[in-house]
């Protein structure tokens, strides 16, 4: 349902994305691994433009668009029906948690209030908030603000979902909370890209991998593929680096 | 003397006011082009942020009284200038680029995330604006702006250099009708209705302030202290 095509960024002279190709299937949960400033964030801000890459075509269903000629059209029909959820969480510090929920329902979506009320409450206590509803972000904790941002994108009720890094900008005993409520997700059918850095949890949700490496993907597999037996020494090199599996 | 005082009140407040809501909008408009760079506009803005931030504003005031009447014959209008609008162009002038210098900053001061955040859900620009960056940069502004409605309140005591019948320049006439006898009371009076004027400012941003959603704390929610020292 979503295919990337030699997609291609730079930032002034430093190249960032060198050609990546990627597709993903309906159903779909692919995790993206790859060392530290490869590109992986980058990738993901280019589905919803908000990075903007040189070059490349994105389809998504029946959305095709060259970004050589980006157009608004496409640009929108694809950012309503992804969802993102950030690194810094990136919850709206002006409202409070079910706010932070309903605004898009209401103001992109045109809900109507009530509905979207309902929904946000819906949201909110499937990732377990529902006691914290009228808090500002600036009273919770990392683990509260990121379920807050996962609750805000699932009430899109978006086709796919993009995770970046969820649980890097989190404190270890955060972590858990925040893997449980997205494993939840994953489960529930929804295609979905994760970033992480989680290994092990990466292997568990994931039926496909992803291996990015200095701006391409250099790897693509599934989990046992991946993990078990890595043919590319890159990769290799890059697991045992992160020596997180057993 | 303090009843005389009072009657230019109404004058010096007048080219307050003004200022405050000319040079609201003349911000608005001047910021939101220094932020989105739009050719030749975008330089224009800049010049004129900096013509009101460095041009001493007694400078500013003389520009406005002197250079108006000649715009107006220009255009071919009447000169129907005093001194008094004279001075209420020239302040809003000077206030609207000096508060663009504090709107800016508070803008680019919103995390890029809240962007980020705002147009990956296809909120439009102005949508952005005006229900997630916009009350974040004010947040961020309105300690800024609280000077710089200071400033503005100091400020329009120079209007009397080019004519303008305030409270300092009624307070000159006093003076000098009196044979300079009371200076000393009539400066502290003086100093007196300013401190007021400034104080009633400053209270009433700070109202705003605590407000603010975003005040709010881990340990009290959003009702923080509304009276702090002053
Ligand atoms: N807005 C930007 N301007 C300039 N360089 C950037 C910007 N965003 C990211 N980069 C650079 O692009 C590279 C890839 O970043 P990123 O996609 O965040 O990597 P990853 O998520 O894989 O760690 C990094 O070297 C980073 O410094
Ligand atoms: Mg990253």
């Amino acid at each position: 349902m979503l295919d990337i095509h030699d997609l291609k960024l730079s930032y002034g002279n430093s190249k960032i994305l060198n050609g990546v190709n990627l597709s993903v299937k309906r159903g779909d949960v692919v995790s993206i691994i790859g060392p530290s400033g490869t590109g992986k964030t980058t990738l993901l801000k280019c589905i919803n433009y908000l990075a903007k890459p040189a070059s490349g075509t994105i389809t998504f269903d029946g959305i095709r668009m060259d970004y050589q000629r980006a157009d608004k059209a496409a640009i929108q029909a694809i950012r309503l029906r992804t969802a993102m959820v950030f690194q810094q969480f990136n919850v709206f510090k002006n409202m409070t948690v079910i706010q932070n929920v309903m605004d898009p329902l209401v103001v992109v979506q045109r809900k109507s209030k009530e509905e979207a009320r309902e929904i946000a409450a819906r949201e909110l206590e499937r990732v377990g908030l529902s006691t914290k509803q009228d808090h500002y972000p600036s009273q919770l904790s990392g683990g509260q603000l990121q379920r807050t941002g996962i609750a805000r994108a699932l009430a899109v009720r978006p086709d796919v979902m993009l995770f970046d890094e969820p649980t890097s900008s989190l404190d270890p005993e955060l972590v858990g909370e925040v893997l449980k409520v997205i494993k939840d997700v994953t489960s529930s059918g929804i295609t979905s890209l994760l970033v992480t850095h989680e290994m092990q949890f990466a292997k568990n949700i994931s039926n496909r991998i992803v291996f990015m490496d200095r701006g391409v993907v250099a790897a693509d597999g599934s989990p046992s593929e991946i993990f078990d037996a890595p043919s590319n020494p890159r990769l290799a090199q890059f697991l045992s680096s992160e020596h997180t599996l057993q | 003397m303090i009843p005389e005082l009072l009657s230019a009140l109404p004058l010096t407040l007048a080219i307050t006011f003004v200022a405050i809501v000319a040079g609201f909008g003349l911000a608005l408009i001047t910021t939101t082009f220094r932020v989105r760079r739009v050719p030749v506009i975008s330089q224009l803005a800049d010049l004129y942020v900096s013509y009101a931030r460095s041009v001493p504003v007694v400078l500013q005031l003389f520009v406005s009284f002197y250079g108006l009447p000649l715009l107006v014959i220009l255009i071919g209008g009447d000169d129907f200038l005093t001194a008094t609008i004279a001075a209420m162009v020239g302040l809003s002038f000077y206030h609207g680029g000096y508060l663009s210098e504090v709107m800016r900053p508070a803008y680019l001061a919103v995390d890029r995330g809240q962007h980020d955040a705002a147009d990956s859900l296809g909120y439009t620009f102005r949508q952005k604006i005006t229900r997630i960056v916009g009350p974040q940069a004010v947040h961020i502004a309105l300690p800024g702006y609280g000077n710089s409605i200071i400033y503005l309140i100091h400020n329009v005591a120079l209007v009397m250099y080019i004519g303008a019948a305030d409270v300092m320049a009624t307070a000159h006439l006093i003076m000098e009708r009196d044979y300079n006898q009371y200076q000393f009371p009539t400066y502290l009076v003086l100093a007196v209705i300013y401190s007021i004027l400034c104080l009633i400012a400053w209270l009433i941003i700070r109202a705003f302030e605590v407000r603010s959603p975003m005040y709010a704390t881990k340990e009290a929610p959003v009702r923080a202290a509304l009276m702090p020292s002053v």
